[in-house]
């Protein structure tokens, strides 16, 4: 059996993969991605735990954070489509109209 | 309903209604008073008619049918303080005059105003102005007699400045009114402090009535201010009302330029409606100022300086009516000075100061409105150099002006013969008994009198003889049957008043009744009242009888008249002195004059116009950067730190995530360090 | 449904209707039916008012429900001597607004949807009896003012609008810091959360809350900038010219006639019962402001150009008469002296109320008919406009303090009734009445007298939907002035609950510690 520690250890190392990557990387589908990233972090941390615990609402809760990963992947990526489509770009560093 | 015989009838039941017929008389006169009978006229005239047979009426109950004084009173606001009347012979003597007096005078205007497009607004207001003076000569109380006060003072405001188009006439209601406001603000504050100290007595129902305040005075004298005697300040600040709405120095600089308004209102400001009313409220509140240390001493010192330096500027104005102006301001010193001189007299001042009062209204009234005649005739000229030689045209206009001044300057056998010399002769008796200042005020008034006599008659004779000196004087044309007819009755009373009262000893023996009653109590007002306690509790001693004083003090003043009016005589009808050689700008004594002792300059130009108006502009600064500055400041302090903060927001995403995730891990650290790890 | 609830719902419904409305016929006259049946319902209950309540219930036509029990907020209306005439006040304002107003063509169905909306708000201040709804609707009264003066004002109005309700509206703010301390110390200590102002004003009167002396205070000292702000009181009036310059006539006249009297009541209704507790040197600062708010106004009134920013300045002086006359009325004296001091403050409150309307009534016709209101462009106004010459002699005499006029009543009596308590005070306050004649008069003067300036051109006389509100205005002041009674007693049986029977205050009123009530 693998220790939960190691599961939290890949999920931390997962989580400041993807918040390095929001932080410096200015592509938006890069930025989705990372965002991707952080997610998964956190669905392995429920399922490590509720298997540690042997409670099953974790991996519910997991479940219900896929599809939400879903429906914002979906939202972000439509939100990009459109800006591609405005600016020929997806830089979001000039995606800044609504700043002060 | 009427009973036929009016002997029966109790008029003094009736004495508010001396106050509401005028004002009836206004609101008739103001609202339709312009589609009746010429216009406007009746109603004012006919409602101060009514006033009139009702003042009279009073007067047989009480002084031929000895009914007895009567007050009475109604509840009006706040607890204690009422609408009340009083009718007691010194406000008999007031009413009777003055309806008398206003009623000839409306009666004048009639024929005087009848060319005037509003004229109902202006009979509106001189019957307002009437029914105010009665209000405040009937008043019980203070409050009441303050409110009247100031009615008469809008009044004079709305009628100075009745013909409202003239800026000068515009200006000379708002100085009247401003140097009224001083007085008066000062007067309410007395009536305050009045009401304060009443109602630490006890006393709770008509607290600032005079016969409460009178029925106190005992215990109102140990009460101080500022360890000064109250009654004493109180005194001093009623003074100061009676200064500006009597013209005393150094408030009379309005009635000059009240002579701005028709001639009729300079008549009844001057003799019946206004500036008497502080010389009855002194009278009133007599036993007030008899029990407050000082005060009547102050009242005479003002009163007799008042009456010479308002003399000295009688002798240098040019225009007519001015002349008669400064007059009034002068017997008006005469009458406050021998109030003053109460200290010592009692009760006599009252009835000498009234008789004078009275008198002095009969023979104003006449001079002014001789003097409305004139301008009539000679198309509102009012400067005496430009007449001359009126009396050929003019005869009925110059013999009741010569009558006029002839009581004017105590002619003998006139009403002011009895009236002025018996004020100088009783000043003398005060001075014997009162002292340095005492003989002050004795000689002011001493040397009043040949100033009064010159310029009385050096107006008269500039006017009426000599040769006419401009076109219009050279055709005057005589007034009307409105206006001749009053001038007859006035003449008739400014000659024969004295004799008609016995050498005024009738009416000082029936004005002495207000105060003393010891003699018939049970039908008196002010039960109780001994004028001679409350003279020590002001630290005065009343004379018992009536002292004579020596015989050349009585002719003295007789001699002066004489001289004054040989001097007039001299100059201006003989033509013997060519006054012009002093009359010149380069006389510096003629040029203090001339500009009336610099004192409207100082009071307008200089503290008026220099200093307030300089004060109202730094406050305007004051307000608009220094108050709402600091508003104003506050909200940009708020906009700058929001446009410093707002750079926060770049708008870069990346930025916010750094943002956020930094601030969650100082939080998780946070927790943390709290929890011990 | 008591007479208030139904008072409030006529109104609403007008607001409503009006809006709906189309012209300006149809506006004004469902804004007449509903502000004059307004009137009607507050004269009814004028006229049924018991004057001797205090015996029975502290409060008459008084409706209490609940509302949102759960944190204490309950519907809880009623009126006693002191709100009735003031529920008076603004429905015969209000009213007369309305017919001042008849020929409004700008957005006609906005406007006057929101007059009647300003009636409303004003009443449910007047009348309310739980804090929230007194807050909600003090609040309220800032929406209609703001729009009145947004959308139909001068040159400057978003300024004006913006500063007016930011100015206002941080007072009301700290305010409800004041009364939501109130609220849970309250709470706190007694287990009972209630907005109910005669609940926790009593309780902070009779000491229960458990709270130190600073706590009291700082209650005491937000809620009273909260009124001072709203009179307003020098320094804090610098709004107030401002928003006047700008506003419509009406709002004007709502504005000066009613709005700033909320600041008023508040202090009676409020904090009067709280100077026995609070520290005895907030009445002296009471009276303080009091006392700068008339010395200030006739010095300040007279550098202006504008004859509607003089008649604004005349307003601040007039309604510091209030605080002189409510602080000096508090501290221990002589009785019947604190009765007069204080019918007076009230009585100056509906009195000024009523003058006021006529200033700027007659301003706002002079700017209708001249197109201008700088002072020194006018001049001989009377040879065109008559009648207006006589309705604003009488407003501006009635304004400087005029007796036979309801003003003169009431500052007599603020001014006798302080004497004793207050006598540096009183005589300060006295030394301002002939710089307020001068101001009045040289207003006047300019404006009405003297050679007519022709460059004003045809300047038509006043209309006459003008004319009959100023008149009916004029006549109201001259009768209570000659006739106070039918107001005064209702507020002196008030007056005397809240002095005398010691429910309110300290019986023989709040004693000064000899030498330690002023801190400076």
């Amino acid at each position: 059996m693998i220790p939960l520690q190691y599961y939290l250890l890949l999920a931390g190392i997962l989580f400041a993969i993807g918040a390095y990557g929001i932080m410096t990387l200015s592509n938006g589908i890069r930025l989705l991605m990372c965002v991707e990233l952080m997610l998964n972090a956190a669905n392995m941390n429920l399922i490590a735990f509720s298997t540690h615990i042997n409670d099953a609402s974790g991996q519910v809760f997991a479940l219900f954070s896929i599809a939400l990963a879903a429906a914002e992947a979906a939202v972000g990526f439509a939100i990009i489509l459109m800006v591609y489509r405005l600016r020929a770009k997806i830089d979001i560093e000039n995606i800044k109209l609504l700043r002060w | 309903m009427m009973d036929p015989n009016l002997t029966t009838i109790d008029f003094r039941m009736y004495a508010h209604w001396i106050v509401l017929l005028p004002m009836i008389g206004f609101l008739l006169e103001l609202l339709i008073g312009k589609y009746w009978w010429r216009k406007g006229g009746m109603f004012a005239t006919l409602s101060i008619f009514g006033s009139m047979i009702i003042s009279y009426g009073c007067l047989y109950n009480v002084y031929v049918q000895h009914l007895g004084f009567w007050e009475y009173s109604w509840p009006w606001f706040y607890d204690g303080i009422v609408a009340g009347f009083v009718v007691d012979p010194l406000s008999l003597a007031m009413v009777c005059m003055v309806s008398f007096v206003s009623f000839f005078i409306h009666f004048y205007a009639i024929g005087y105003m009848s060319h005037d497009c509003a004229k109902n607004v202006y009979f509106a207001e001189t019957a307002l102005f009437t029914g105010s003076m009665f209000g405040l000569v009937l008043a019980n109380n203070l409050l009441q007699l303050f409110i009247f006060w100031e009615m008469v003072g809008v009044c004079s405001y709305l009628l100075i400045g009745f013909w409202w188009h003239k800026p000068e006439a515009a200006a000379a209601g708002k100085k009247a009114w401003m140097s009224c406001a001083v007085g008066d603000c000062l007067f309410l504050l007395g009536i305050a402090m009045m009401y304060t100290i009443m109602v630490k007595q006890g006393i709770t129902s008509e607290i600032i009535s005079f016969n409460a305040i009178f029925q106190n005075l005992e215990h109102l004298s140990h009460e101080a201010l500022f360890g000064v005697s109250a009654l004493t300040i109180i005194c001093i600040l009623f003074m100061c009302g009676v200064l500006g709405k009597s013209a005393g120095f150094p408030l009379h600089v309005w009635i000059p330029d009240a002579m701005e308004g028709p001639t009729t209102v300079s008549a009844l400001i001057h003799a019946a409606t206004m500036v008497t009313a502080g010389v009855y409220l002194i009278a009133r509140a007599f036993p007030i100022f008899l029990a407050a240390p000082n005060a009547l001493m102050i009242v005479a010192f003002m009163g007799a300086f008042t009456a010479l330096y308002a003399s000295t500027l009688g002798l240098v104005v040019n225009d007519l009516k001015r002349i008669f102006a400064y007059s009034t301001i002068s017997q008006l010193g005469y009458m406050i000075a021998i109030l003053g001189c109460g200290a010592v007299l009692g009760v006599a001042s009252v009835a000498y100061a009234l008789f004078h009062l009275v008198a002095h209204a009969f023979f104003k009234a006449l001079l002014f409105l001789s003097s409305g005649s004139v301008l009539h005739g000679i198309g509102n000229i009012r400067d005496i150099k430009e007449m001359g030689g009126l009396l050929k045209g003019m005869r009925w206009t110059g013999y009741a002006m010569l009558a006029g001044a002839l009581a004017l300057i105590a002619f003998p056998l006139t009403a002011g013969y009895y009236s002025k010399d018996r004020i100088i002769e009783d000043a003398y008796i005060y001075a014997t008994h009162g002292g340095d200042l005492g003989y002050m005020v004795w000689i002011f008034l001493v040397l009043g009198v040949i100033l009064t006599a010159t310029y009385t008659f050096r107006a008269w004779y500039l006017a009426m003889t000599g040769e006419p000196r401009s076109y219009p004087a050279i055709h005057p044309h005589e007034c009307g049957f409105w206006m001749k007819t009053t001038l007859v009755v006035l003449s008739f009373f400014a000659i024969f008043l004295g004799i008609i009262t016995g050498g005024g000893k009738d009416f000082w023996h029936f004005l002495e009744e207000t105060f003393v009653h010891e003699t018939h109590t049970a039908t008196g007002i002010y039960p109780g009242l001994n004028l001679h306690e409350i003279a020590h509790l002001g630290g005065n001693t009343l004379m018992h009888h009536g002292a004579h004083p020596p015989s050349w003090v009585i002719y003295l003043p007789l001699l002066l008249m004489i001289a004054g009016l040989a001097i007039a005589t001299t100059v201006y009808y003989k033509n013997r002195i060519d006054v012009s050689k002093y009359v010149k700008k380069d006389n510096p004594l003629y040029q203090i004059l001339w500009n009336k002792y610099y004192l409207d300059y100082l009071f307008k130009d200089i503290i008026a116009e220099k200093i307030i108006m300089t004060v109202f502009t730094f406050w305007d600064v004051l307000d608009r950067y220094v108050i709402d500055g600091v508003v104003n400041l506050l909200s940009w302090i708020t906009i700058q730190s929001g446009q410093v903060s707002r750079k926060l927001q770049t708008g870069i995403v990346q930025n916010y995530a750094t943002a956020v995730i930094f601030g969650v891990s100082m939080l998780m650290i946070l927790v943390i360090m709290i929890r011990g790890g | 449904m008591g007479l208030i609830t139904i008072l409030m719902l006529v109104l609403l419904a007008g607001a409503i209707l009006s809006l709906l409305t189309k012209t300006t016929a149809q506006a004004r006259g469902v804004a007449l039916v509903s502000s004059f049946g307004a009137l009607a319902i507050s004269i009814l209950m004028y006229l049924t008012y018991d004057a001797n309540f205090n015996t029975i219930t502290n409060y008459a036509f008084e409706e209490s429900g609940t509302w949102m029990p759960s944190i204490g907020i309950g519907y809880h209306v009623g009126v006693d001597g002191i709100s009735l005439p003031m529920v008076l006040l603004a429905t015969i304002v209000c009213a007369l607004c309305a017919i001042y107003s008849w020929s409004e063509g700008k957005r006609p169905n906005q406007y006057f949807a929101l007059l009647l909306l300003m009636d409303l708000t004003l009443i449910g201040v007047f009348v309310s009896l739980d804090f929230f709804m007194f807050y909600v609707f003090w609040e309220l009264t800032l929406l209609p003012m703001f729009f009145l003066i947004g959308i139909w004002g001068g040159p400057r109005k978003d300024y004006s609008a913006i500063k007016f309700l930011i100015y206002t509206h941080i007072a009301s703010v700290l305010m409800m810091l004041g009364i939501f301390a109130l609220y849970y110390f309250h709470g706190a200590s007694t287990g009972f959360y209630t907005f109910d102002i005669p609940t926790l004003v009593n309780a902070y009167k009779d000491g229960i809350l458990p709270i130190s002396q600073y706590w009291l205070d700082f209650i005491f000292i937000t809620i009273m900038f909260g009124f001072m702000v709203k009179m307003p009181s020098v320094p804090f009036h610098t709004w107030l010219p401002d928003a006047h310059v700008e506003a419509p006539t009406i709002g004007s006249i709502i504005l000066a006639g009613v709005l700033l009297k909320m600041g008023g009541y508040g202090l009676f209704r409020v904090l009067l019962p709280m100077m026995g507790v609070a520290s005895t040197w907030f009445i002296y600062l009471i009276a303080l402001f009091g006392l700068m708010s008339i010395l200030y106004s006739p010095f300040a009134a007279l550098a202006q150009k504008d004859l509607k920013k003089l008649v604004a300045f005349s307003s601040i002086g007039h309604m510091g008469f209030i605080s002189l006359g409510v602080a000096a009325s508090v501290l221990a004296g002589m009785d019947p002296a604190r009765v007069v001091a204080h019918t007076g403050a009230m009585f100056q409150m509906f009195s000024h109320g009523i003058i006021t309307c006529v200033l700027f009534g007659c301003c706002g016709v002079i700017e209708h008919h001249t197109h201008t209101r700088i002072i020194d462009d006018l001049g001989g106004l009377t040879k065109k406009m008559p009648k207006l010459a006589i309705l604003m002699v009488a407003g501006f005499f009635a304004s400087l303090g005029l007796p036979l006029c309801s003003g003169f009543v009431a500052e007599f009596g603020i001014l006798s009734g302080s004497y004793h308590t207050m006598p540096i005070f009183v005589i300060l306050a006295a030394i301002s009445i002939p710089f307020t004649a001068g101001y009045h008069l040289w207003a006047v003067q300019r404006t009405l007298f003297g050679p007519y300036n022709e460059y004003l051109g045809d300047v038509k006389e006043i209309k006459w939907y003008e004319f009959t509100p100023l008149a009916i205005w004029v006549i109201i002041f001259v009768i209570l002035g000659i006739y106070p009674a039918p107001i005064i007693d209702m507020m002196q049986t008030t007056t005397e609950y809240f002095l005398l029977s010691g429910d309110i205050l300290p019986i023989g009123g709040i004693h000064v510690p000899p030498g330690g009530a002023v801190p400076w």
